[in-house]
């Protein structure tokens, strides 16, 4: 039993704040935002995906033998973390943690998509069943889809139809998916692949948990640093008890998410993966609304940074089901009796 | 290494060892309540058997008659102790809080004298901080302790001490020099309680029992020896207490994941009970309640684990006390509530005094645990510092917000 991450954990987490400290600030942001089409937002966006594809993380869940690098979600776990502080546009978790181990799934099938993905020469995306909007897709050149469960096909992406919609988060391009009677350039079927449907969604949720703290706590210390800043009766805002409790209680609610997702990704058991997707949503939609709450006006206003962290928190917070399925699904573990310490 | 959640043999082999020594040794009848005389005798005998098999301060060094374990270890231990529905520990204060400051403060003399009769539950501890105008702002505090001599005279008022009514040390902070204000001037100095100038009288508490008392001093003199510690040092000395182990050792998370377990027992039990008498449903919001409470008592050992994980590869508690503090205090509360709502017009029965069928009496008995329960979880945002007070210092200490 030791619940800490090595050295090489932190350090590959460490490297990636880095790099987005440099290259995904609130102004970065906000190009970005601002951009007119597609063009100019993949221009807004060039160098920091430049920056990313040199980092190395190409293929992190993907097994050695196949060209990948062979890690587990817990060694992911703080880089998608580190994602969510940053707002990151680019789909680093929605491949890497996703996509990328799913495409590995299909094996000889796959592979040589996989080497082109994996080389940065394409893209890859997956949408589960039941998915009818994917983020990012209109940059992916291949996408795992299908209609059923016991099914896991593999699309070129200029095979299906695709409609550009609009997110409530600028830096969220969204894409209505429909496959018509598109064919797939590899397709498998049966029990395995209903288990990798699984194991893919579980990596999802667990993984936006992550990236739902690293959000919760960049909103909190922007407001933070906002209360320090912003003087009304002659002090700082932040003096006030009021707005101390406040922000304090986020802490509280980020403080005990964390250990849950960290576990979650440790382990992938179902219940605490649900768990995770509950404890983190809510810790970072409790970080938003006291963000907003302490920028006054200013919190309601386009101008600041904040709602980046803040609209990307409400998107994320509804993938997989959302909160309340997966509150119902820890709910449904409960009235099943399954709900034990481990010690009981 | 990295994160590994699954036990060793060896704290799989000391699980198994706590778990049959427990389940031979734990008494079958619940203890009567240690706020009683006799009920605290029962406490400390049982005290006295823990120590015996060195089940009491697992986390001591062995030559003090623990085991040496480790916090992981001593969680493991805990998770058994709660599962077994173990007694109340009546030595707590002195297990947790002044035996660890004894071993670090103390001076050899002290350490012979006070920590053998201390982990044999032969002396029983209280803390005495409070008074009745220095609460949250305990550097208010007035009671002053003189030098005459070879002894310090005290006098002055202590308040709210838990098991005082019964318990024979006191441990706590006193105005050495009579001059000096606020955190300056203080010194750790310890006390027998029944000893003349000292009075103690019992407070009772919401469930009408005298769980704490006040201590009034007059003239008390304790020698100069019972002092820890350097005179005027005692405010670091006492933060110390409130610092490292007991942000992590006060609660530990095997007591809300049992009553978590309870809960949710209580929850599937109505739930069938209701739907074979084709009454209305549990209300949803209760419901939900009660899976929120299973997952913070799942988070808060989590967190703990990872704590304790931390600490035993170097690192420092440092704003988990706090953060502990609120989430515990407020689940606590959160679960006792969502029982008695599921207990409805039950929740009020008390005991099984005159009760006739046994029916009624097991419903009276199950009531009466969670109302206590209740009760006592009411106090949890007050003790060991108020919840307001843990929000102040995490805004001003972590988060770094200016003071008001
Ligand atoms: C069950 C129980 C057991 C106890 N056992 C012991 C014991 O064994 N030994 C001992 O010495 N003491 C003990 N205490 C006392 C405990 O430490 C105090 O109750 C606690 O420190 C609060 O002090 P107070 O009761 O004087 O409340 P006050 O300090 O008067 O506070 C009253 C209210 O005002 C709030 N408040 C005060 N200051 C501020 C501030 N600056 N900002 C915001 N809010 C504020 C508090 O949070 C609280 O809600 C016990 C208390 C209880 C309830």
């Amino acid at each position: 039993m030791d619940f800490t991450f090595d050295e090489e954990q932190r350090l590959a987490a460490q490297s990636l704040r880095e790099l987005l400290n440099d290259h995904c600030q609130g102004s970065d942001l906000r190009r970005a935002a601002n951009a007119r089409d597609l063009p100019s937002f993949e221009a807004a966006c060039a160098t920091r995906r430049a920056r990313l594809a040199e980092l190395g993380l190409a293929g992190a869940l993907v097994p050695a033998e196949q060209g990948g690098l062979g890690l587990g979600v817990v060694d992911f776990v703080l880089l998608a973390e580190e994602a969510g502080r940053a707002a990151l546009p680019e789909p680093l978790v929605d491949v890497e943690g996703v996509a990328h181990p799913l495409l590995a799934t299909l094996g000889e099938l796959g592979e040589s998509t996989l080497q082109e993905t994996l080389v940065g020469s394409a893209l890859v995306l997956s949408a589960a069943p039941g998915t009818t909007v994917l983020a990012n897709a209109a940059f992916a050149q291949y996408l795992l889809l299908s209609r059923r469960d016991d099914e896991l096909a593999l699309y070129r992406a200029s095979d299906i139809s695709l409609t550009h919609r609009e997110s409530v988060d600028p830096l969220r391009r969204l894409s209505e998916v429909a496959l018509h009677d598109a064919k797939p350039i590899a397709r498998v079927t049966g029990a395995t692949t209903s288990s990798a449907w699984q194991a893919a969604r579980a990596r999802s949720t667990v993984l936006n948990a992550a990236q739902l703290l690293g959000l919760g706590a960049r909103m909190l210390e922007i407001a933070v640093a906002y209360s320090l800043e912003r003087k009304q009766f002659g002090k700082a805002i932040g003096s006030n008890q009021a707005v101390k409790h406040a922000l304090a209680d986020v802490m509280v609610k980020l403080e005990f998410a964390r250990p849950v997702v960290y576990a979650a990704a440790a382990t992938l058991a179902p219940v605490r993966v649900a768990h995770a997707a509950v404890a983190a949503a809510e810790a970072a939609d409790r970080a938003a609304r006291a963000a907003i709450q302490v920028h006054g006006a200013m919190g309601y206003s386009w101008e600041v940074d904040l709602q980046f962290y803040a609209k990307r928190a409400w998107a994320l917070a509804g993938l997989n089901g959302g909160r309340s399925a997966q509150f119902a699904a820890v709910h449904q573990s409960l009235l099943r009796g399954e709900l034990e310490a481990q010690w009981a | 290494m990295a994160i590994d959640l699954q036990y060793t043999p060896k704290q799989h082999a000391l699980r198994a060892e706590a778990r049959a020594w427990l389940e031979a040794n734990v008494p079958r009848e619940p203890l009567p309540s240690y706020d009683t005389a006799e009920g605290f005798e029962a406490h400390r005998h049982w005290e006295t058997k823990l120590h015996s098999d060195r089940w009491s301060m697992v986390t001591w060094p062995q030559e003090y008659g623990g085991r040496g374990l480790d916090l992981i270890e001593w969680l493991i231990f805990e998770e058994e102790y709660y599962r077994v529905d173990a007694p109340g520990r009546v030595n707590q204060n002195g297990v947790f809080l002044f035996g660890p400051i004894l071993m670090e403060y103390g001076t050899p003399e002290q350490k012979s004298r006070f920590l053998p009769r201390l982990a044999s539950g032969a002396d029983i501890w209280a803390q005495v901080w409070s008074e009745p105008q220095a609460g949250s702002d305990l550097a208010a505090l007035r009671t002053t302790a003189i030098r005459d001599g070879d002894d310090y005279v005290i006098n002055g008022h202590k308040i709210w001490s838990t098991r005082a009514v019964y318990a024979d040390w006191g441990f706590g902070l006193f105005r050495t020099d009579g001059a000096s204000e606020r955190h300056r001037g203080l010194s750790y100095v310890v006390v027998p309680l029944r000893t003349p100038g000292v009075t103690v009288r019992g407070i009772p508490q919401l469930d009408g029992e005298s769980g704490f008392a006040e201590i009034f001093f007059e003239n008390a003199r304790v020698p100069v020896a019972n002092r820890i510690g350097d005179e005027g040092r005692g405010w670091s000395i006492a933060m110390a207490t409130a610092g490292f182990e007991r942000g992590l050792m006060l609660r530990s998370p095997a007591r809300f994941q049992r009553t978590a377990q309870r809960l949710i027992e209580l929850y599937r039990r109505e739930e069938l009970t209701r739907r074979e008498q084709q009454t209305a449903p549990i209300d949803p919001g209760v419901a939900a309640t009660v899976t929120q409470c299973w997952m913070d008592a799942e988070a808060y050992a989590l967190s703990t684990y990872m704590t304790a994980s931390r600490l035993i590869a170097g690192g420092s508690i440092g704003a988990e006390a706090s953060l502990n503090k609120i989430f515990w205090s407020e689940l606590d509360l959160s679960m006792h509530r969502a029982a008695l709502a599921i207990l409805g017009a039950r929740a009020e029965l008390r005991g099984l005094a005159g009760v006739e069928g046994v029916a009624l009496a097991k419903a009276a008995d199950e009531a009466t645990r969670w109302m206590d329960g209740f009760l006592f979880s009411l106090a949890g945002p007050i003790y060991a510092g108020a919840n307001e007070i843990q929000r102040n210092i995490i805004a001003d200490r972590v988060l770094g917000m200016p003071k008001g």
